[in-house]
């Protein structure tokens, strides 16, 4: 488990740090309260031996095969002794200890260690040491209830930490080998391409049963793109945003719908890309309707950092001036105004321009929190 | 009019090569892989090069950008089966002017090289929105080549499937001027992915300077 083991060493790394910053805090204590120390040689020699164990343990845990249980346990040893020998160096009536908060520690290397269990019992050792030192009073107990509850805190937290390091180890594996499977894939999917464009291309030359041959052939060249570009377009934003390119793209159809995208997923939450797509298939069955069963149209995605637009134009004769606003008089509310009202009721507008050119929609839709879902 | 084809399939290599002859243009060389094709391009001049862009080492990405750069002049269409969004747009930044999907007809392919060899961009609609949504991607920094509002609506409507000759009317501009405004279009492109490379070079202290 080599991302388990990067956490612990940088776990380890950190409780290095923190030794060296209690250790200077303890030395400061001790100089400041100097005149508590009822035998000042002795004091001293506690100091020289904490200095001397914070720069023995930071060379000791920095590799994972020092990190004995003997290495350990001398660790909870010397910070246990330093509390217990504290009554001794100090004056009598004096609460305070020696080490202070410098075994907290010892107790971090056993919570990372030894996990949940590990803090726990470190926890448990050194308030026992830090009670049988003194007489319990009050602030004695909450001491006590810190060591032990931080000591099971600790430790369960590092063993989550290395357990999701595990994890996500094994996620950016499979990823990479989802990766490596579509890279073989891609390579299998272009010879069949070829073939299946060259059939199509084959069959209409020679016509007859060759041409509805290719016609078959084009129907499984459009099929499997999409597939390959719906494929490439699957988030990993997940949750419940939608890539309303991917889904625009499936209204695709050969020699009749051409649908462009900017080339990145753009995403929206579900339900409005649901709207905006269900919106676009609508004008293109209005297509269908007015203009032919075979007319061409075609769908343009173009993503902006505020909102998204869609654009659906036809070939077709168009349609003639006021006869909407006519049918609107006569109280007979078309699809035109079922796609308006859809694309409204997402807080965007929409625009239908017609003319001899044919007629287009222009659906614009504000995009939630501009700047998150960006398409970069 | 010289014309090279580049393909790793035999089979399709053959059918351009035969296609493009019957029609009286020159195939002055065929390749079927980057190597190649690269080895054969100075020799063989051609105007234009229809390139596939899925073909052994290097890809058809990196021979468009060897060769854009061994001869300015040089035009290149791209013949692509997949259709792959990212490596056509690459390529088209890399320098080729044109981009045809296999399956398109005879007719289509010989219209598409003539129009390439002319200096004629020829978009699809697919690629014309893949274009406009790396300028609407990439317009933060002021550096960068932007679209005119023309330039843009332009190819909005080559997105939307417009014709060239159905935007001049519609724009009521010259059939030449939209060809000029695709053109700047792509040439922008290419440019905006040149100063993408030298900020790359500053960046990673490559520039001469640094």
């Amino acid at each position: 488990m080599p991302a388990a083991v990067a956490v612990k060493d940088r776990l380890f790394l950190a409780v290095a740090v923190l030794r060296v910053v209690l250790l200077g805090n303890a030395v400061l204590l001790n100089i400041w309260h100097a005149e508590e120390l009822q035998r000042p040689a002795a004091g001293v020699a506690c100091l020289v031996l904490m200095t001397a164990w914070t720069g023995i343990a930071t060379w000791a845990y920095a590799e994972p095969r020092r990190r004995t249980f003997r290495l350990l346990a001398a660790d909870l040893g010397i910070a246990m002794g330093l509390l217990l020998v504290s009554p001794l160096v100090k004056d009598d009536g004096v609460t305070s200890s020696v080490p202070g908060f410098w075994v907290i520690a010892a107790l971090a290397a056993w919570a990372i260690q030894y996990r949940a269990a590990g803090g726990l019992a470190a926890g448990a050792l050194l308030a026992g040491a830090d009670l049988a030192r003194q007489e319990v009073d009050a602030s004695d107990y909450g001491n006590t209830f810190l060591l032990l509850v931080g000591g099971a805190i600790l430790g369960f937290m590092c063993q989550s930490l290395q357990e999701m390091a595990t994890e996500r180890d094994v996620a950016e594996r499979a990823a990479a080998v989802a990766a490596e499977r579509a890279r073989l894939a891609r390579a299998v999917h272009d010879g069949v391409l070829q073939v299946l464009a060259l059939v199509q291309r084959r069959g209409r030359e020679l016509g007859g049963d060759g041409a509805e041959l290719g016609r078959l052939a084009g129907e499984q060249e459009h099929a499997l793109r999409a597939l390959i570009r719906e494929q490439d377009e699957v988030s990993v934003a997940g949750g419940d945003t939608v890539d309303v390119g991917a889904a625009l793209t499936r209204l695709e159809r050969r020699d009749q719908v051409t649908v462009s995208t900017p080339g990145v997923p753009v995403e929206l939450p579900a339900a409005t890309a649901l709207e905006l797509v269900a919106a676009t298939s609508a004008c293109l069955d209005n297509v269908r309707t007015h203009v032919g069963t075979d007319a061409p149209a075609w769908v343009l995605l173009q993503a902006f950092p505020d909102r998204v637009e869609v654009s659906v134009r036809d070939d077709g004769p168009g349609i003639p001036a006021g006869r909407l606003d006519e049918a609107a008089a006569q109280g007979r509310l078309g699809v035109a105004e079922s796609i308006r009202g859809r694309i409204a009721d997402l807080g965007g507008t929409a625009d239908l321009v017609s003319g001899d050119f044919g007629t287009e929609w222009e659906l614009v839709v504000p995009r939630p929190g501009a700047g998150l879902g960006s398409a970069s | 009019m010289r014309v090279m084809v580049v393909d790793d399939h035999p089979m399709w290599r053959d059918a351009v090569e035969r296609d493009l002859a019957a029609a009286g243009l020159e195939v002055v060389a065929v390749a079927a892989t980057g190597r190649e094709a690269l080895a054969r391009f100075p020799a063989a001049r051609p105007d234009v090069v229809v390139l596939d862009l899925q073909i052994p080492e290097p890809d058809g990405v990196a021979v468009t950008a060897a060769i854009a750069q061994q001869d300015p002049d040089v035009r290149v269409l791209i013949l692509s089966a997949s259709g792959e969004q990212a490596d056509v747009l690459a390529a088209v930044k890399a320098g080729a002017t044109g981009y045809l999907v296999k399956s398109a007809s005879r007719e289509e392919l010989l219209d598409a090289v003539r129009r390439t060899a002319d200096g004629d961009p020829v978009f699809t609609p697919g690629l014309a929105g893949l274009v406009l949504g790396e300028f609407q991607r990439t317009s933060d920094s002021p550096d960068d080549p932007r679209l005119t509002d023309r330039e843009t609506e332009v190819l909005k409507m080559v997105a939307k499937g417009l014709s060239y000759r159905q935007i001049a009317e519609r724009l009521v501009l010259s059939h030449r001027t939209v060809q000029n405004h695709v053109q700047n279009t792509l040439r922008k492109l290419q440019m905006h992915n040149r100063v993408e490379l030298t900020r790359y070079a500053i960046e990673r202290g490559l520039d001469a300077d640094g």
